[in-house]
């Protein structure tokens, strides 16, 4: 009987290392994944504050925001390649959850930076690409599920961008823009549904996001009806207005000030 | 399967043998499910679809260390459970058996055996119980040695301990009544 404590003890000696090297390897992981959504959570709000700083004085900012807001993401790259030796072949789908979070919310923010500065969709393999060493060998394969799902979300920044965008110099025809893009987004991503799991919830949020553009815009159209001006003089005016009013409140509230605004204005004149 | 080693808590300990003879041909047609799943799972995926058949898997590994307890009174290793269900090591990040699960599959073996502990008793068979605390013991000794997260894992191994509790008082009242020849040493005077 001794011997069989003796075997026993042994045994559970070399599981004792492997578990402890799993959830070690584990803990990694999940820390190097909070990183990466942190940094990558920083890379939308560099880009939401340098869309609306920028756009009251150059014509074209996008290029440059997008520019700075990738620089900020090679900080995240960095991360995934150190992690790469981790998630080796089957590796990868055991911390698959560990990892998840950190990658969705990546892609988040490249989708973002992506449509800022093509006005599409990133692509499957632009991403991949993005997460592959200087010789295009992928640090892992990503998931389709990671890929939809962080698109599924870029969905509410461009909801943000283009409300709050709405009161600048062609603000009102991006968000037409940005409107018809998530309406079409949703169209796609709901055949996909049912294989994606968590995809339906996110369906939700999308077309919550949608939903609010499509009011931001409906205001716009109803109310610029009321002024037969041309588009580019309805800027001017707003953006007269705004610097004498400079308010900080929240973009929605901001969109209900600007239209009364406005019209206070135009009595003037 | 786990149906006809249910019996075990009212056979007589000479026809354990027989009833075993009749569990293994199922506990042998495992091999079969597993290699058609491994067959079925791409390359380097099998932590993803993993969670699909755990409970299973852990209920054949169950199966086959209470056979083998039955048998011989050893406990089986995470080899000779890969041996009995099949599963090879060149599947590997295709199909694989886990430490995870071999360890729930001993701590259901525990949970058993305490049951059996009572039942053997109830049977006239007095010795079984003490058998039982030496194995159950040694177990435990293995599974203390681990360090567990907070997963089920964990709170199962904490259930352990009122098995072992419960099997000691079986032990207790035997050798109290000294229905039973005291163990170890007792056996070699």
């Amino acid at each position: 009987m001794g011997a069989h404590r003796e075997n026993v003890v042994k045994a559970f000696d070399e599981f004792r290392q492997e578990i402890d090297e799993h959830h070690d390897r584990r803990e990694r992981l999940i820390k190097i994944s909070r990183d990466a959504t942190n940094l990558s959570k920083k890379v939308i709000f560099l880009l939401h504050r340098t869309m609306t700083e920028e756009s009251n004085n150059d014509s074209n900012p996008s290029l440059r925001v997008v520019r700075r807001g990738r620089e900020k993401l090679r900080e995240v790259q960095a991360l995934y390649a150190q992690i790469r030796f981790e998630v080796q072949a089957e590796q990868f789908w055991q911390y698959h959850r560990a990892v998840s979070p950190g990658l969705q919310e990546y892609i988040e923010a490249l989708g973002f930076a992506h449509y800022l500065e093509h006005g599409t969709m990133v692509s499957y393999e632009e991403v991949q690409l993005s997460l592959s060493d200087e010789n295009g060998i992928p640090y892992f394969t990503l998931p389709k599920e990671d890929y939809l799902l962080g698109l599924s979300d870029v969905t509410g920044e461009l909801m943000r961008f283009a409300i709050s965008g709405i009161a600048q110099k062609g603000g009102r025809a991006r968000a037409r823009e940005v409107c018809a893009f998530v309406r079409q987004c949703k169209a796609d991503f709901e055949r996909l549904t049912p294989y994606v799991k968590e995809l339906s919830k996110k369906q939700a949020v999308t077309s919550q996001s949608l939903e609010k553009i499509e009011d931001a815009v409906y205001a716009i159209v109803v109310r610029g009806s009321e002024y037969d001006i041309p588009p580019d003089m309805l800027d001017d005016l707003i953006a007269q207005s705004i610097s004498t009013f400079s308010s900080n409140t929240s973009a929605k509230t901001r969109l209900g000030q600007i239209d009364v605004r406005r019209g206070d204005d135009y009595d003037e004149i | 399967m786990v149906g006809i080693l249910n019996k075990i808590h009212s056979t007589l300990p000479e026809s354990i043998p027989g009833l075993l003879d009749s569990v293994r041909p199922m506990l042998h047609s495992c091999q079969i499910t597993c290699a058609a799943m491994a067959a079925l799972i791409p390359p380097s995926q099998f932590w993803r679809w993993k969670e699909m058949w755990t409970n299973s898997l852990r209920t054949a590994i169950f199966s086959a260390a209470l056979v083998e307890f039955l048998a011989t009174g050893k406990l089986i290793s995470l080899p000779e459970v890969c041996q009995i269900l099949g599963i090879k090591d060149e599947w590997k990040g295709r199909f694989a058996l886990p430490v995870e699960d071999y360890l729930h599959g001993l701590i259901s073996l525990v949970n058993e055996l305490s049951r059996l502990a009572v039942n053997a008793v109830t049977l006239g068979n007095f010795e079984a119980p003490i058998q039982i605390s030496i194995f159950v013991k040694d177990l435990f000794a293995g599974f203390s040695m681990l360090n567990l997260k907070n997963d089920t894992l964990r709170r199962r191994f904490d259930s352990l301990k009122y098995d072992l509790k419960k099997i000691e008082e079986v032990v207790y009242d035997v050798s109290l009544r000294k229905l039973a020849p005291p163990p170890q040493g007792g056996r070699q005077i």
